[in-house]
């Protein structure tokens, strides 16, 4: 009983784990890693969130910056209302994300709905689109351009003024909503989504509503990201029309597909990878996008299940698996990856120092030519061959470790999949698949 | 005559894709209980009747009843709220599902759990039983768990007929449901139809004279979209219009009543 998405048996006490952990462990790090742990957490519930839309009912939207961005705004409104004097508990700001997310998406997803496929998509893509371009003028919604700010007011003697205190605001929030978003996945509804995206006719024809059904599973999707706008707002405390940004949209979809959308978890995987990855590298390096599209990519095709497809994969097997034979495969992959990723960053930060405003000035200094640059604290010569030719050894030298490892690892995966499930792996069917392929390299 | 209505009447129903006419006045009444096939060479319109019937498409003309009132127009999901269930000649199933899910989704919707969201459905007693039992019915207990995608052919078509039954409908309508069955296929696959459609009326299309012969009250020949004629099984075998239209020629003795095996296996995944 193992429909795509749906949490395996170990997940119980994995995920108490997580939660021990990020329990425990802020308190022991830098304001910045808190900060980024929040983001973390906000990122995560809205993955996880889009999914419930993707990943079980089969709809991609690429418009979901607007019921996130609807949470932080309505938020936003209630902060300000707050301050003003209104009783209102700090805490349960969210609500007001709930609330307006809820009440949105089940007008734009009525029409969305009304459509399928890439229609739908593009309606989708438009409704955000239209509230991108709105909310800049309409001074009294959304601030204008500048957007709306207010403070965190302190309520039942907590003050709501460290970081440390907006994330374990947000983890609870996080916590019961990813909890109900899972708890879904198990009600008669949460069924039906899964065989909405499987064969709407057939839904029809067993005297379901697919619309009214899509409607639902819509605002409830986009009740969450709302929440998740929610915790985006009361952390900054200001928000502005840029979160209507079709960067935003495009960032939840990257997050949920590396991640994997048929995992149920997977979402919130990618989010906490690329956002842990941006908090880490986006001071070093410019071109962050580039690396964000870049890892999506080769995701999308060498791993189309994602990270959480990977993790889930050998999860299902864990019986049959002998790490012993497959460690070092697998480490000899991850070395190849290393050295193909330190090619590939090292010919991408060159390339944009030489393209780079701050290289047009130095060449002009210098009077023409192309004088050195300076990238990894060390100085390069635009036209020396170890320029060039050290990355390009790297990538070639890794792309070599990784065909070789591949070739080990499917033949162990091959013997997985043929000894029969429950029991290890056998030594016959190994040795024939592993004693096949060993003459040409490539 | 009774008093009380057909389960299932169809007045001059007719449809028509653009300007070509498929189904051209059909009128027919099965009364409740009955077990009616529909025969008739491929692309007489049959399949498009029934998609008439189950509400796929709109009519063009004409009106049809459940039970005395008129479906027509409706949606097919409340259609089939009505009473009436339909499983379709290509294999139609939730393939990415577990085989117990297939059926139990069906089963929510007999019990009303459209927007069930506030409790697991594995705690519903009373809708894991009637799926199980539909399990136990097309006899695919060992599969229950396996998705239904990796089903063979006729175990999907056996959870085609089962899923047919999940709402409860007492009005069933089976598109070619042994098309591509073998022979001992095709024997059990009209086992389980009798069994599972006693009490109920059954509307099916049917290639097998044979499994006509031992289902069916009564038979309907459509051709070109139109009823040639609608009898008992021994009388439609013997009806020279019947024979000259479908086969278009004199019925010779070793051909038997097996007309219209010309079904071939098109309706292969
Ligand atoms: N959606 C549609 N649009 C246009 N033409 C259609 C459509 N559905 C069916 N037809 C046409 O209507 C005619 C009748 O098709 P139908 O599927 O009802 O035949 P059938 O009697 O079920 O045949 P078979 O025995 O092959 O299943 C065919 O000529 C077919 O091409
Ligand atoms: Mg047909």
């Amino acid at each position: 009983m193992s429909p795509p998405v749906s949490p395996s048996v170990r997940t119980p006490l994995l995920l108490a784990l997580v939660l021990a952990l990020l329990i425990g462990l802020p308190p022991f790090l830098d304001l910045g890693l808190q900060n980024a742990l929040v983001n973390v957490l906000i990122a995560g519930l809205f993955a996880l969130a889009f999914n419930l839309l993707v990943g079980q009912a089969g709809l991609l939207s690429f418009g979901h910056a607007a019921y996130f961005g609807i949470g932080a705004f309505a938020t936003l409104h209630l902060m300000r209302a707050v301050e003003d004097g209104l009783a209102f508990p700090t805490p349960l700001l969210p609500l007001a994300g709930a609330a307006a997310g809820l009440a949105v998406g089940a007008v734009a997803g009525f029409f969305a709905t009304l459509r399928s496929g890439v229609y739908f998509a593009l309606v989708t893509l438009a409704i955000a689109e239209l509230f991108h371009s709105l909310a800049p003028h309409w001074e009294g919604l959304f601030g204008g351009e500048a957007g709306l700010s207010s403070m965190r007011m302190p309520w039942g003697g907590l003050i709501f003024g460290s970081t440390l205190e907006v994330y374990y605001l947000a983890l609870g929030w996080v916590t019961l909503s990813v909890w109900l978003l899972w708890a879904y996945t198990r009600t008669p509804f949460g069924r039906l989504t899964l065989a909405l995206r499987d064969n709407e006719q057939r839904v029809r024809f067993l005297g379901y509503d697919a619309h009214a059904t899509k409607v639902i599973v819509f605002a409830i999707s986009a009740m969450f990201s709302g929440v998740a706008g929610a915790l985006q707002a009361i952390s900054n405390e200001t928000a502005n029309y840029s979160l209507f940004s079709a960067h935003v949209s495009a960032g939840v979809v990257l997050n949920t597909f590396v991640g994997g959308s048929t995992v149920f978890f997977g979402p919130a995987l990618g989010a906490a990878a690329f956002t842990l990855f941006d908090h880490l590298v986006s001071d070093l390096t410019r071109s962050w996008q580039l690396y964000q599209g870049l890892i999506f990519v080769l995701v999308m095709l060498f791993a189309p299940g994602g990270i959480g497809g990977i993790v889930q994969h050998h999860l299902r097997h864990r019986r049959q698996l002998d790490w012993s034979r497959l460690a070092g495969p697998y480490a000899l992959a991850g070395l190849g990856g290393a050295l193909v990723a330190a090619g590939m960053v090292f010919m991408i930060e060159s390339l944009s120092v030489l393209f780079g405003e701050g290289y047009a000035v130095l060449r002009r200094d210098a009077g023409g030519g192309h004088p050195p640059f300076e990238a990894f604290g060390a100085q390069w010569d635009p036209a020396g061959p170890l320029t060039w030719g050290l990355p390009l050894a790297l990538f070639l030298a890794g792309l070599f470790l990784i065909a070789r490892a591949r070739r080990d690892i499917a033949a162990l995966w091959e013997s997985v999949r043929s000894a029969p499930a429950g029991r290890p792996a056998g030594r016959g069917p190994e040795a024939s698949a592993r004693s096949a392929p060993s003459g040409s390299p490539s | 005559m009774s008093a009380s209505p057909p389960a299932l009447e169809l007045v001059g129903v007719a449809k028509s894709f653009g300007a070509i006419p498929v189904v051209r006045g059909v009128d027919l009444q099965i009364p409740a209980g009955e077990r009616h096939a529909v025969i008739g060479p491929n692309g007489a319109g049959k399949s498009t009747l029934f998609n008439l019937v189950s509400g796929l498409f709109p009519l063009s003309g004409g009106d049809i009843r459940l039970r005395g009132r008129s479906i027509a127009g409706l949606p097919p999901h409340r259609i089939n709220r009505s009473g009436l269930a339909r499983s379709f000649q290509i294999t139609n199933i939730f393939h990415r599902l577990s085989v117990f899910e297939n059926l139990r989704i069906g089963v929510m919707a007999r019990h009303g759990l459209r927007f069930g969201l506030f409790r697991p459905v594995a705690r519903m007693r009373q809708v894991n039983e009637e799926a199980r039992a539909i399990l136990a019915l097309v006899r695919l207990e060992a599969r229950a768990e396996d998705l239904a995608g990796d089903l063979t052919y006729s175990e999907q078509r056996a959870l085609e007929i089962g899923m047919t039954l999940t709402t409860g409908a007492d009005v069933i309508l089976l598109d070619e449901p042994t098309a591509g069955m073998s022979r001992e296929e095709t024997d059990r696959a009209v086992e389980l139809i009798r069994e599972v459609t006693a009490g109920k009326t059954l509307l099916m299309v049917e290639h097998d004279m044979s499994v006509v012969f031992s289902l069916c009250d009564r038979v309907s020949v459509l051709v070109y979209g139109e009823i040639l004629a609608t009898d008992t099984p021994e009388r439609i075998s013997a009806n020279r219009a019947v024979q000259e239209a479908y086969l278009g020629e004199e019925p010779d003795e070793s051909s038997g009543r097996d007309f219209g095996q010309d079904s071939g296996g098109e309706a292969a995944p």
